[in-house]
């Protein structure tokens, strides 16, 4: 997709919706990144390997497919490294942006839909540290909460589409609904998503500058 | 223009941030962002990153490991193209240092003409220098936006070990081969040949190069270095020949790619 990365800058800076935070831009690695420092890009795939990886595992469930995925995701945050502003979003958020929209693009690439494969627990040290930086996210918190406020109908649509990467007509036809209702319940349960996490954004920094 | 035309929008862009879409789609999307210049492309992305991380955390099973070995894998392209990027900057900054003193202007274009002979040389045989590969490899992947990329097949028994997938680009007339569990070949007897099959240029299959394998334990990456320009590959094969290769290959296919190749194309 040519115009990902002719629209990247476009991208990174319209596209994050979330109001004003109070972070230091000092303190994240994809600022000592973007400043060269020597080890951050060490940094970045320790901090943030394992969730990328377990995103693109799901993604694309042919092991090589997933490497050459993942070298290019890093590739692809470590030149976009400059553009990150903690004021529009987390660090985790951008680094888990990239990724996913790399991997679409890398599904749409290779014209091959995933078949999700039976994951082995593997549930280590390791992995623990990567449930460790999202439970410390509080924008995902905000989102996870959120998304227990709906249906279940809901939960389990939003579950297939993002998290599983089911297309829409595939869900259609899971989930025995029509393709229409697919596309509305999706369409609107995204953007009631983004206003709750918008509305939750404005009242964090409310409280944050009181 | 019709509230309809928004929602269909609106549609296009939840797609676009969950799913691979169409070409036709796209076409679509960028047509009706031109209308609505209020949205962008990526509209729905952070939301949906957002509950991606959400149902992640749910997710006791999808806790993966990042491998050690892609780990290592990751942190040495990093480390190759820094250097390459550094080596860049300071030939840039002395380069430029040098031509402040403009006495030694002429003198620098002359050495300047010598100096870029010599890396025409060093170009030619950059393809050979295996250590880049990798590099070389990952480069071409993230840079390209009309890759092809197909695993490998094997169409003999003794190569049903052989396990890979080669990637190739049109515009760049570039593409690598990655492969393991290959036989060994001995290269005063044999060389192992790539073919690229572009049935709307050529009738025969273009020459890829040959290759030696010398391990089959661990990924080979090889180059494919085509004898004539490609216009638009569909296909790519794998023979065993003479040393040197053949212009003509009568010999078996050992690995075809993609595998179900359009049968117009192959007439080796």
């Amino acid at each position: 997709m040519a115009s990902l990365a002719i629209n990247q800058s476009n991208y990174l800076s319209k596209s994050m919706t979330g109001s004003k935070k109070t972070k230091k831009l000092e303190d994240s690695i994809l600022f000592s990144l973007a400043k060269e420092e020597a080890g951050a890009f060490e940094k970045l795939v320790n901090q943030y390997g394992n969730l990328i990886w377990s995103i693109a595992r799901r993604y694309l469930s042919n092991q090589t497919e997933a490497e050459d995925a993942v070298q290019e995701v890093f590739i692809a945050i470590w030149k976009s490294a400059g553009r990150f502003d903690p004021n529009k979003a987390s660090e985790i958020t951008f680094v888990s942006m990239i990724a996913r929209r790399r991997l679409i693009d890398h599904v749409r690439k290779i014209y091959r839909h995933k078949k999700l494969e039976p994951i082995d627990d593997c549930f280590d040290d390791d992995a623990l540290q990567t449930k460790s930086i999202l439970d410390q996210s509080t924008d995902v918190k905000i989102i996870s909460e959120a998304i227990n406020q709906f249906a279940e109908e809901d939960k389990e649509l939003l579950s297939l589409s993002i998290y599983q990467g089911y297309s829409h007509s595939e869900i259609s036809k899971l989930m025995n609904i029509p393709l229409g209702t697919v596309k509305t319940k999706l369409r609107r349960n995204l953007i009631k998503l983004r206003e709750i996490f918008n509305q939750d954004q404005h009242s964090i920094v409310s409280i944050n500058n009181a | 223009m019709r509230s309809s035309d928004k929602e269909l929008l609106l549609d296009l862009l939840v797609m676009q941030s969950t799913q691979a879409i169409s070409d036709e789609e796209n076409k679509e999307l960028q047509k009706l962002i031109k209308v609505y210049p209020e949205y962008n492309n990526y509209e729905f992305d952070e939301i949906t990153s957002l509950a991606h991380m959400s149902y992640h955390l749910d997710d006791n099973r999808s806790h993966e490991v990042l491998p050690s070995e892609l780990k290592s894998k990751i942190l040495n392209s990093h480390k190759q193209i820094d250097s390459l990027s550094l080596y860049k900057i300071k030939i840039n900054e002395f380069v430029r240092s040098l031509f402040d003193q403009p006495t030694y202007a002429w003198a620098i274009t002359v050495l300047l003409a010598i100096g870029i002979s010599f890396s025409m040389i060093e170009f030619k045989n950059y393809d050979s220098n295996f250590r880049y590969l990798p590099l070389e490899r990952v480069l071409l992947q993230s840079t390209s936006n009309d890759l092809v990329k197909y695993p490998w097949y094997s169409k003999q028994s003794d190569f049903a070990m052989a396990k890979g997938d080669i990637i190739w680009s049109n515009k760049s007339q570039k593409g690598f081969i990655k492969i393991s569990g290959m036989p060994v070949n001995d290269p005063s007897k044999n060389q192992y040949q790539i073919w690229i099959i572009d049935p709307l240029k050529y009738k025969q299959p273009v020459d890829g190069g040959v290759f030696n394998i010398n391990a089959t334990d661990q990924d080979i990456i090889i180059p494919i270095n085509p004898k004539l320009p490609v216009l638009n590959a569909k296909a790519f094969a794998i023979t065993l020949e003479q040393p040197g290769g053949v212009v003509v290959s009568s010999q078996e296919l050992i690995l075809t790619a993609p595998e179900l190749r359009p049968s117009s194309t192959f007439t080796l």
